[in-house]
């Protein structure tokens, strides 16, 4: 009876633990690297990912690749930019799709996808754990966890 | 004529777009998406029904009512070129014809020669006060419907003519205008009758100042009502012993709406950062027409989220100013058929409980003068400007 309760206190113990020790792979953005661009600020990345202003300061245009929502790094990536859930970015999307203004930036199905549009537009702008990043793209901006 | 063939129209295009909707997909370049409401209201009063906008005609009183708030909607997405987007959504909900008939709400062709500059012909909706363009987007705001004591006033929603937007950046901040000018297309719902502000030339314009938290916006439209009240049966069959027949004409006159020109300014404030989500907003509507009450409004709101509810808490207001001028009792009476004098305390939460799946709850505590009829259908004389309104709703995107 003990025995079967502290392999359950373990086993649960290890449930949280996994997660956890996911998260601290670090998430950072990267930017096609013929793009041109070195450095960005959380402003900066706001105003593409959001759609506010996609256009990056050397004047070239941004092409954002965001993540499908059964993705956890895609929750990881909004909490840690703006401190917002998913639901909430899905909400300001809402808005901005039915009134007109604008679409958001595809979703791809999995890191390797994003990383592959990445490097495939000639601006191609998202964000993958560090450890992904090769030499086809930029880190611009990292995430604190 | 036109009218009946344009409904079938309207129909089949919309049925169209919900055929359309089964083959969905993100990626490529046409699109389905759509948003719903299903709503119920209830209030405390029998004396008035409560409508979420002046182009309803019918509303809400003691029993649950799922006319106010419940509406569906549908929006196709066709990607023509990288600069060149195609878009038709089609909206069914409680209109002025007491009837939930779809209608093409916008078709338009959008062009973005560059990401700074946008420009959209066709059918568009109308940006009069801030976040006004989704007001029938409920999964898109915290609150069940946009507050009344600010909202109330705008039944347009439509235009048919073209707008353009440009964004410049200020260092990291960014200043947004835009520019708008079409033809109205639109009824408002008086009595048992309907007035057609259709054919009416509506514009306007605004500008954004975006920081990182904070929205700021100040914005200006004006209306040139093409029609006039739908009042001059009612006024001729007024008995000559209450008015006498030579006056029919001039009060006519006096409440004549055809020409006249109404102007709406407004100033936006939007605070949204982490958790937090505050509005702030005011606006004043100078009415052309001797009919109507020009009138001053405002709001503030704010919420803030714990895990997936969020509470929320409101406090609006609205109040319009008498002319005292009204030739006649019957003059004096249609004009304060256009009076608001009241304030509201909203008390509510969304649950976000699944992806793109929010419920709501909401109480408003409507306290107001008598006097504050505009806002509401079929008052009753034993009205006394106080109201309760509970609503519930889930609202959907998909």
């Amino acid at each position: 009876m003990i025995k079967r309760r502290l392999r359950l206190l373990l086993t649960s113990c290890c449930l949280f633990w996994l997660p956890a020790s996911h998260a601290l792979a670090e998430l950072v953005v990267v930017v096609n690297a013929r793009c041109g661009v070195a450095a960005m600020t959380r402003n900066e990345v706001v105003n593409i990912f959001f759609g506010r202003y996609r256009q990056f300061f050397n004047g070239r245009e941004a092409q954002p690749v965001d993540l499908v929502d059964s993705h956890p790094d895609r929750a990881r990536f909004y909490s840690g930019l703006v401190g917002k859930d998913l639901s909430e970015v899905n909400a300001y999307w809402s808005r901005q799709v039915f009134s007109g203004r604008m679409q958001p930036p595809y979703k791809a199905a999995s890191p390797e996808e994003a990383l592959k549009l990445i490097t495939t537009y000639p601006c191609g702008i998202g964000f993958i754990e560090l450890a992904k990043a090769d030499a086809r793209v930029r880190v611009v901006y990292e995430l604190n966890p | 004529m036109r009218c009946l063939l344009r409904r079938p129209l309207l129909g089949a295009a919309f049925l169209l777009l919900v055929s359309l909707a089964r083959a969905d997909h993100d990626h490529g370049s046409f699109s389905v998406h759509g948003f719903g409401t299903l709503g119920a209201a209830r209030t405390t009063s029998e004396s008035v029904e409560f409508i979420r906008d002046i182009s309803q005609p019918r509303g809400a009183r003691t029993q649950w009512d799922g006319r106010v708030d419940s509406v569906l909607g549908l929006q196709a997405n066709w990607r023509l070129t990288p600069e060149l987007e195609a878009v038709v959504q089609g909206v069914s909900r409680y209109r002025y014809d007491r009837t939930f008939t779809p209608e093409i709400s916008w078709a338009y062709l959008k062009y973005d020669p560059t990401p700074a500059l946008s420009l959209r012909a066709g059918r568009l909706g109308t940006e009069f006060f801030m976040l006004a363009d989704s007001r029938l987007v409920g999964y898109s705001y915290l609150t069940v419907r946009p507050l009344g004591d600010y909202f109330w006033y705008l039944p347009f929603y439509a235009i048919d003519g073209a707008d353009v937007s440009m964004t410049v950046p200020v260092g990291e901040n960014l200043l947004r205008g835009k520019l708008f000018y079409g033809i109205s297309d639109g009824n408002i719902p008086l009595a048992d009758k309907q007035w057609k502000i259709d054919g009416s030339p509506l514009m306007g314009g605004y500008l954004e100042y975006q920081l990182p938290s904070w929205l700021l916006r100040l914005s200006y439209a004006n209306i040139r009502f093409h029609n006039s009240l739908p009042i001059a049966e009612d006024f001729y069959a007024i008995p000559a012993a209450k008015l006498a027949p030579a006056e029919v004409g001039p009060s006519l006159d006096y409440l004549e709406t055809a020409n006249t020109r109404s102007d709406y300014y407004s100033l936006g404030v939007v605070y949204d950062s982490g958790p937090w989500q505050v509005q702030f907003m005011l606006n004043h509507i100078e009415q052309g027409s001797k009919a109507f009450q020009s009138s001053s409004a405002g709001y503030v709101l704010a919420g803030y989220r714990v895990g997936s509810v969020t509470p929320y808490l409101g406090y609006s207001r609205v109040y319009s100013d008498r002319r005292g001028d009204a030739i006649n009792w019957a003059v004096a009476r249609v004009a304060a058929d256009s009076r608001s004098a009241q304030g509201t305390v909203i008390l509510g939460a969304r649950w976000d409980v699944a992806r793109n799946i929010a419920l709501k709850a909401q109480w408003d505590a409507v306290r107001g003068d008598p006097s504050s009829l505009f806002p509401y259908r079929r008052e009753q004389s034993d009205w006394t400007g106080k109201l309760d309104v509970f609503s519930m709703t889930m609202d959907f995107v998909f």
